[in-house]
């Protein structure tokens, strides 16, 4: 097994029959998925979808994941992406049986809502975030799509991975679409574009810019309230506010072993990190929130990272730096994080993606519960950070420092999020006042022609090598 | 193409960053408070003893320093706002009134009160759609901002203020408006560029001192004589333009532009703002959020796409020309189905891409030509 620029693990006995098992879970959820839903309908659905076909290559994303890491680490690694391809067979499942129910929503729509009101949500920018894990050059074509149909070269790549998707006729379809003025002003403008091509009625949330206190809440559950009634009147889909009730419940579950988890890895050594923490959050809070089988995998990373803990030791052989990624994790180059933890001994610990606040929801009433939830989007990730103040910005990101105990931060500087983009010089002084390394990593989210893994990796290493005076492990 | 005469004072005020005129109401001790989008209601920053001008960046060359800050990937009329700023340009100004209405206008923001420290600062949360409820959050707003205004500058920011303030702005959109109806004759006695220069320094200036000026003005042109060499008539689209130079050149090429759905144009800005006695602030609200249309309004796509082909035919114009600032998002990415359903409704659109300032005239000349012989002109 290679990767690019990785060693593999030799592995011990035990961890060769683990990961047998490991992919023996990986093929059982999807043999689930086509046996649940039916051959048909998933054959169906599959038809002239090419992302399918690079779905089936998911293994390659546990194999990364396993072969480079070893002990309960490996464990935690592969527990999270099985669990991801399980969440994704999941929502791809709804989608080949319940076509009258599937709603487009953007990323920032609270996707909970949409399941307790019976419909199958299918987030857009899903593909454009999760493919590239498993193939990175995956968006390429559809950004090439966009560019073609005018769109211009500097907008983010990841509506424009969206943009392409939709007019390839790559996207499922749906029966309406909901979205926001989140997360940026590409992503939001994307989907004029979007409801052009696919021609379905469209809802467009407003998220405020002065997010806090009490006037944004109830304007933005006032908002949401407008979606449900939307929702009703264009889809089958209606309002179950016990099923909302019980998914909320779930979440804040959810949340409970996530905060608990995130104390863990505050903790030197740290006894989890890298995809066991991301990728976790990105199926089970931000794609599908408040499921028994999310809760479940956050326990059982709890679970692991103690007992990592109890051993005296972290995730990490050698833990030499922590470090934060701030910005998405780098979709194209998801090697990035065990290649840092294998030459470096750098632990990455966190990224934005998955540090958002947790307000837990108040289940008390279907208006306390749309109040936390929109309490959770307006200070979600990119509602937050990259659109909001830049006080939000900062001021998070030095707490994260403090918390988490970090040596240094690393910018993952996608071109095309200019929000950040226009936030480096800041950053840079505010670092030095500071006095914390600062590495700004260079690159574009989904393509790799702009800058590739090679010339990242490059980066990464005249950083640690220059600014931290680091000693290679290997 | 002939132009037009204009005025000197206006002449003047084209090449200048910040108007003498704003110099002269300060020292008659009025205090100036910048502003940079057509979202923000300019009627509040006019009450007595303030004065909104809409900043500009004319002969800004390149931005080195504003790059440092915001990276060269951001629009260039914020880059050149905070290049000018760095510089020390707009030190005679007294505030800045910010609407967060882009990516780039919210991190201008932030970089200039990070920068700068400006004794006062504000950002005006504008809601991204209209609507009862967007109205009322935008009211909020106006009420929060008048009320800082009132405590910074000891101003009366109360119903009947704000109301004259309103009378005078209406004032000053009667008589542009008047200038830009002229464009609808078959010979107009003003060019786009000659109105563009008069949209432009007037949005810079206290708006007493230039109303007399275009009334003035205005008498002349109703008697002068049209422009008839022309080869074609243009509707200029898309975002920001504050620059009569770029309207100029596509002038000079044959092209006449007759009406401009821009930030800074004439369709639908010049719309006289409703009186509302008791409640002024909510009367701007409400015209803010409905009289101006960027695709940052996230709803509106198609309105903004009917309205451009309703000018068309009301300026009976041979053809659109739809430009966007480089590395502007919202018109960037709007622009390409813009474009197509313009196409779809049978009129010749071009679509050209654009620095702030002026660069490659003769590429856009070029551009400018084809177009008119594609369209037989």
């Amino acid at each position: 097994m290679s990767f690019f620029d990785l060693v593999p693990v030799k592995p011990t006995l035990a961890e060769r029959a683990a990961s047998a098992v490991d992919h023996g879970r990986h093929w059982a959820r999807i043999a689930l998925m086509a046996a649940k839903n039916g051959p048909g309908p998933m054959s169906r659905f599959a038809q002239g979808k090419d992302w399918m076909k690079q779905m089936a290559r998911a293994n390659v994303l546990l194999d990364m994941v396993t072969c480079t890491r070893s002990g309960d680490y490996r464990k935690a690694n592969a527990l999270a992406a099985v669990e991801l391809v399980a969440g994704f067979g999941d929502l791809i499942g709804a989608l080949a049986t319940r076509p009258d129910r599937v709603v487009i929503h953007e990323d920032l729509i609270p996707p909970e809502i949409l399941f307790a009101m019976d419909l199958a949500p299918w987030m857009a920018e899903l593909l454009g975030i999760a493919v590239p894990m498993i193939e990175a050059t995956f968006a390429e074509p559809y950004i090439d799509a966009s560019e073609s149909a005018g769109i211009p070269p500097d907008v983010c790549s990841l509506p424009k991975t969206v943009m392409g998707l939709v007019l390839e006729n790559q996207m499922p379809k749906g029966v309406a679409m909901v979205t926001s003025n989140m997360p940026c002003d590409g992503g939001m403008a994307s989907y004029s574009v979007v409801e052009k091509e696919m021609n379905i009625p469209t809802f467009r949330l407003d998220v405020p810019y002065n997010f806090y206190g009490d006037r944004a809440v109830e304007y933005f559950a006032n908002e949401l309230r407008n979606m449900i009634a939307w929702l009703e009147e264009h889809t089958p889909g209606r309002m179950d506010w016990d099923r909302l009730r019980m998914i909320c419940d779930e979440r804040n579950r959810g949340v409970e072993a996530e905060m608990e988890l995130w104390d863990l890895v505050a903790q030197k050594p740290a006894p989890m990190a890298g995809e066991a923490v991301y990728l976790s959050h990105l199926m089970y809070m931000i794609a599908l929130p408040g499921t028994p089988r999310g809760t479940k995998l956050f326990q059982d990373l709890v679970k692991i990272a103690k007992k990592i803990r109890a051993e005296g030791k972290g995730a990490l052989p050698d833990e030499r730096y922590r470090a934060v990624l701030w910005n998405p994790p780098t979709l194209i180059y998801p090697e990035l994080f065990v290649w840092a933890e294998q030459n470096y001994g750098v632990a990455l610990l966190m990224d934005m993606l998955s540090y958002n606040r947790h307000p837990f929801i108040d289940t008390k009433s279907p208006d306390t519960m749309l109040r936390d939830l929109a309490r959770i989007i307006m200070e979600g990730p990119m509602a937050r950070h990259t659109r909001g103040p830049s006080e939000n910005f900062f001021g998070d990101l030095f707490a994260l420092y403090e918390r988490f105990s970090l040596d240094m931060i690393w910018m993952a500087g996608h071109i095309g999020c200019k929000n950040t983009m226009a936030l480096n010089g800041m950053f840079r002084e505010r670092c030095r006042e500071r006095d914390i390394p600062l590495f700004t990593l260079n690159y574009d989210l989904s393509d790799t022609r702009v800058v590739s893994p090679t010339d990242m990796r490059k980066q990464a290493e005249s950083f640690m090598e220059t600014v931290m005076k680091a000693e290679r492990i290997r | 193409m002939k132009q037009p005469k204009l005025p000197s004072l206006f002449k003047e005020l084209v090449d200048m960053p910040v108007s003498r005129l704003v110099d002269q109401a300060q020292e008659q001790g009025r205090r100036a408070l910048a502003y940079t989008c057509s979202y923000m209601p300019e009627a509040l920053l006019n009450v007595e003893g303030l004065c909104g001008v809409r900043v500009r960046a004319p002969g800004v060359v390149g931005t080195p320093m504003a790059d440092t800050y915001l990276s060269s990937v951001i629009c260039s009329y914020t880059r050149s706002l905070l290049e000018l700023t760095l510089e020390g340009t707009f030190d005679s100004l007294d505030g800045w009134v910010f609407v967060a209405s882009c990516d780039h206008m919210r991190r201008l923001y932030d970089n200039m009160d990070y920068l700068l420290k400006p004794e006062f600062i504000h950002i005006l949360d504008v809601p991204h759609k209209s609507g009862e409820a967007a109205e009322k959050w935008m009211t909020e707003e106006l009420t929060e901002l008048a009320e800082k205004l009132s405590d910074a500058f000891g101003v009366d920011t109360g119903p009947e203020a704000v109301n004259r303030a309103v009378a005078l702005q209406n004032r000053y959109l009667d008589v542009m408006r008047e200038l830009s109806e002229m464009r609808k004759e078959k010979n107009p006695p003003i060019s786009g560029a000659a109105f563009s220069t008069l949209m432009t320094t007037s949005l810079a200036s206290p708006k007493d001192l230039v109303i007399e000026p275009l009334e003035e003005l205005a008498a002349q042109l109703r008697k002068a004589p049209g422009i008839d060499d022309h080869r074609a008539r243009l509707v200029l689209a898309g975002s920001q333009c504050d620059d009569p130079y770029y309207v100029g050149v596509i002038e000079d090429t044959g092209g006449l532009v007759v009406a401009d759905r821009t930030c800074t144009g004439s369709v639908p800005a010049l719309a006289p703002i409703p009186v509302d006695e008791k409640n002024p602030l909510a009367a701007l609200a409400k015209r803010s959020l409905s009289n101006v249309s960027c695709p940052r309004m996230m709803e509106d796509f198609k309105a903004r796409v009917s309205e451009v082909l309703d000018v068309v035919k009301e300026y009976q114009a041979d053809g659109v020309v739809l430009q966007t600032l480089k590395f502007c998002d919202t018109w960037g990415v709007e622009a390409a189905p813009m474009l197509s359903a313009i196409r779809e409704a049978g009129v010749p659109v071009l679509r050209l891409e654009r620095e702030y300032a002026l660069t490659s005239q003769g590429q856009l000349q070029t551009r400018i030509q084809a177009f008119l012989e594609s369209m037989g002109k």
